[in-house]
């Protein structure tokens, strides 16, 4: 199925070629979903799709464009590719852009990353899904409480694709790979109108590697109750955790200002900030895009050019900026890749309630809502919930307060990392620990 | 042409709409085989005839959803062609053209949903997704749907041209013109980069109840942004317009207004202060603070959520929300605004639905599933991104309406409070109410004037307490359209909000200025 995939590829590129175009980059992607959404004891969504689609990247008398389409009619590809060719001629020259340098396709690692779960998306029934689905809703009903249970939700749902990708000068692959995904919320009751939500999920790349359905089911209904009663603390520099699972929210504003075409256009605040101590020593992040069974592993990126293992930060210094061709190119620099696969961080010795021992007193943060980070300067601001800590142990929640900084000094407070990744991302960040950091809440 | 078709006919089944120059142009005598979909439905048929989709084909897709015992089965059609053109260091070095063709298949058994979708229109494909979404139901045999009859509504946003028939030539003066205003605007604009896009997108929706109807919504969007430096620092901002509209919503004075309020709205930011912490009183400007409306109170209004009694407005309908001058309307009629919709996308008629009036809760958003459970009739507010998502209640343009206040007479009222000017993004806990959003750019109130400039705060607050403590509204509402988009359930809808000035009690502020 794969090979006709990549046939397939080979041809729109021929095709794209005899047209006139000097240098083409083609993708094909098809994937399959099922999912099954279930609440309060009653099926609520079924959704299944096949899916299949185009991308492709063109390079015409030294211009550019990229264009998708999900209209795979033979005849409307051929006007598709005709079109866009055409319509490329019509755009500024531009030197920087051309297809990676084909030494960049080399040395792919040809191993198996175990991304793709054959047997497991082959022996998926409806069956399962729907009662995977019930059974996360039971586990969510079972603990203490639950006549304080307005509302479950939960949904159970797989992914299998595939996709090949090809050049005109000389790059192909091809690739599979599965999801699985559980997913629990529960609404409660709490004082007046408010009606907290908790929520929680798994997603793995093999069925086997779900966890129960009550450590997700019964974990999204401990979150719920947990913030019962949930009030703003007083304006205040505290000590602080962020969660595994939410700590990628804020380390977007500081990963993405490393993205090429930031800091090529100057909206970078780590623009000049190569080789020098940005976060705290304890803190390297690598990118590795070879890591078995990860969330982001692949063997090539979106031009095609071959991932291996690369430092981001090491030991607090920033080593690598997100650089693809083109961007690179414009800035005079070798390109890297363009996008992140898996993030993998250093890590510490203690779990999250190793964590609040050690802190104390200060906040737990287990969820942000809104915020922005501004990518020129570092500055960012952004909602939290979580619970109030004081003698190493969860008091109260907390809601409706900010945490803001500046990513160049706030990433220097962090004291601690917790030994506990979170396996369900592709960013396997542990728990942060922070020492005074500033929150606002009430005056 | 195979299958009979003549080469008019294969011409429109194939065109992309990647129109490199105009078709006057070609006219005139270019023999470049420029082709465009046809842009109306034709005289004998549907928009989808030329894909091979015909009325009877249609109805026997219904008739397979309902084919295992469900109450309604509904056929979404769209093929929606997108452009956007790109200009990055003074040149229009970019172009992304999409064409998204499919089918979404929906059959409902009470209040649950099969879906499924398919981006082949062949019946193979059409009949296997049918079948697929009558799976929620599991009985043996089910109901025949009603005959078809074609609905015509009001179009309010007609084109002069179809976005498929403007080439690049068309598109290229006003992006160098707004990249000319923005650089000349201040000498401190380092960088401009400018983005481009239209997307004409027809729909069809067709269902058991023998509904057909179709609409062609196009969507143009001109985003500027400005890099800026002085003395070592950098500062950026942007702003766009966007309309349902054709080429002519691009008038250079629009272009001009986007590109000088991106520019101002960057070189301001020089001037301004981290945002203080903690709780304040807040005026929110006119136009763009409409997001409060959005976040703070109208995800809390779309029934879907109050019909699972998890919104924390569950329950309150006919209950005193807010002061007597608050009036929320939510609203599809707008004249080309980005939430403005002919039909929602279950093709039900675009409507103006009454929130709140006079402080009271009135009516939730409603999509068809949610109007049977609350046994009343759909506020044309079922959305959804594309034939790849079923629809749910959805905003489109959220408003308030005038009050009894002057804007001057507001702020003079506040002795130390924030003034929000612009905003970046938001978002809403809908259970327990708390809302955020995200200010890119204020001004302080000290003894009842604006003073100096703040930036980059979040604010967060609870929704219900806010609008109960909105103390006044001002006489100047303007409606904001500059590229809002708004995602729920893994779906993202464009939208508009608007907002006269108002002043809300106390809201916590997360700067950094302690």
């Amino acid at each position: 199925m794969s090979k006709t995939l990549l046939e397939q590829t080979k041809a729109v590129v021929q095709k794209a070629q005899k047209l006139g175009a000097q240098g083409v980059s083609a993708s094909l992607g098809r994937s399959r979903n099922s999912r099954v959404e279930w609440r309060d004891g009653k099926l609520d969504r079924l959704r299944e799709s096949t899916s299949m689609s185009v991308g492709i990247t063109l390079y015409v008398d030294g211009r550019h464009s990229s264009n998708a389409s999900s209209d795979l009619r033979p005849e409307v590809l051929d006007r598709f590719l005709e079109e866009t060719v055409a319509m490329t001629r019509v755009l500024a020259k531009d030197p920087h852009r051309k297809l990676p340098d084909p030494g960049r396709f080399k040395d792919r690692f040809e191993g198996d990353l175990k991304i793709y779960d054959q047997a497991g998306s082959a022996a998926v029934t409806a069956v399962w899904r729907r009662k995977t689905a019930e059974d996360l809703e039971a586990a969510a009903r079972s603990g203490p409480r639950a006549d304080q249970i307005i509302s479950v939700t939960s949904s159970c749902s797989d992914t299998a694709s595939e996709s090949a990708k090809v050049t005109s000068n000389g790059m192909e692959g091809s690739r599979r790979s599965s999801t699985f995904v559980l997913y629990t919320e529960t609404s409660v009751k709490d004082e007046g109108d408010r009606k907290p939500e908790g929520w929680h999920y798994a997603v793995t790349r093999h069925r086997g590697k779900l966890p129960g359905v009550e450590k997700i089911g019964g974990e999204a209904t401990r979150r719920a109750f947990l913030d019962v009663g949930a009030k703003p603390e007083k304006s205040g520099r505290y000590d602080c955790i962020i969660e595994n699972r939410m700590a990628g929210r804020l380390l977007r504003g500081l990963l993405s200002p490393l993205n090429g075409q930031l800091i090529q256009q100057k909206r970078s605040f780590l623009a000049d900030k190569q080789g020098q101590e940005v976060v705290g020593k304890i803190l390297s992040i690598d990118d590795d895009p070879l890591l078995v069974e990860g969330l982001g592993s692949r063997t090539y990126d979106g031009e095609g050019m071959s991932l291996k293992k690369m430092p981001v930060f090491e030991k607090g210094v920033l080593r690598t900026f997100y650089l693809d061709t083109y961007y690179a190119s414009k800035l005079g620099m070798e390109p890297t890749t363009g996008g992140q696969s898996n993030l993998v961080f250093s890590t510490g010795d203690l779990d999250l309630d190793g964590l609040l021992k050690v802190m104390g007193k200060g906040i737990l943060v287990t969820g942000f809502s809104g915020g922005n980070s501004n990518s020129a300067t570092g500055d960012f601001s952004i909602g939290i919930r979580g619970q109030w800590i004081e003698g190493g142990k969860i008091v109260r929640p907390v809601a409706e307060m900010n945490l803001a900084g500046n990513h160049l000094e706030f990433w220097k407070k962090l004291v601690e990392l917790g030994g506990d990744p979170n396996p369900y991302s592709s960013w396997r960040t542990p728990s942060l620990r922070f020492e005074k950091v500033q929150f606002s809440g009430l005056s | 042409m195979n299958k009979g078709m003549n080469r008019r006919d294969f011409l429109r089944a194939v065109g992309t709409g990647a129109v490199v120059v105009s078709v006057p142009v070609l006219i005139s005598g270019c023999t470049s085989k420029v082709l465009n979909p046809d842009t109306q439905a034709g005289a004998h048929g549907t928009y989808f005839d030329q894909f091979g989709v015909d009325t009877g084909l249609i109805r026997r897709t219904l008739e397979k959803g309902l084919s295992r015992g469900g109450d309604f089965s509904e056929v979404f059609l769209q093929h929606k062609i997108g452009h956007r053109v790109g200009m990055e260091d003074g040149e229009v070095n970019r172009a992304h053209t999409a064409v998204d063709l499919g089918a979404g298949i929906r059959v409902l058994k009470g209040d649950a949903t099969g879906f499924a979708y398919c981006e082949e229109l062949t019946e193979a494909a059409l009949l296997a997704a049918a079948e697929t979404a009558a799976a929620v139901a599991d009985a043996n045999a089910g109901a025949r749907p009603q005959p078809l009859a074609a609905v015509l509504v009001e179009n309010r946003y007609t084109v002069e041209v179809p976005w498929t028939d403007v080439g690049i030539d068309k598109k290229l003066p006003i992006i160098k013109r707004a990249d000319a205003k923005a650089r000349g605007r201040d000498r401190r604009i380092i960088k401009v980069a400018i983005d481009f896009a239209d997307t004409t997108s027809r729909i069809l929706v067709a269902n058991s109840e023998g509904l057909l109807v179709e609409d062609d919504q196009p969507l143009a969007l001109l985003k500027v942004i400005c890099v800026a430096q002085d003395q070592g620092n950098t500062e950026v901002a942007f702003q766009a317009g966007s309309s349902r509209d054709g080429l002519r919503f691009f008038s250079d004075q629009t272009v001009d207004r986007v590109a000088h309020e991106a520019a101002d709205y960057t070189t301001t930011l020089f001037d301004a202060v981290a945002a203080p912490v903690g709780e304040l009183p807040v005026v929110m400007a006119a136009g763009v603070s409409g997001i409060l409306l959005h976040e703070a109170m109208g995800h809390g209004f779309e029934a879907d959520f109050n019909r699972k009694g998890i919104s924390i407005y569950a329950g309150q309908i006919g209950n005193k929300i807010a002061p007597e001058f608050v009036s929320i309307y939510d609203d599809g009629t707008n004249e080309r605004l980005r939430g403005s919709i002919n039909i929602d996308d279950e093709g039900t008629a675009g409507q103006r639905t009454a929130l709140v009036e006079k402080g009271i809760l009135r009516s939730y958003m409603h999509d068809r599933i949610s109007a049977k459970h609350y046994k009343t009739r759909s506020t044309g507010s079922g959305r959804r991104q594309s034939f790849r998502y079923p629809p749910v209640p959805r905003m489109r343009n959220t408003y308030m309406i005038n009050g009894p206040h002057k804007p001057e007479e507001i702020i003079k009222s506040v002795k130390k409070g924030l003034y929000t000017e612009m905003f970046a993004n938001g978002q809403v806990m809908i259970g327990a109410g708390d809302f955020t959003f995200f200010l890119r750019q204020g001004r302080m109130i000290e003894d009842g004037k604006l003073t100096h400039v703040v930036k980059d705060a979040n604010l967060v607050g609870s929704g219900p307490k806010v609008l109960e403590a909105v103390t006044m509204v001002g006489d100047d509402m303007w409606m904001y359209s500059g590229g809002s988009r708004c995602g729920k359930d893994g779906q993202s809808v464009p939208v508009s909000f608007g907002l006269p000035t108002i002043k809300v009690g106390a809201i916590s502020i997360g700067g950094r200025r302690s």
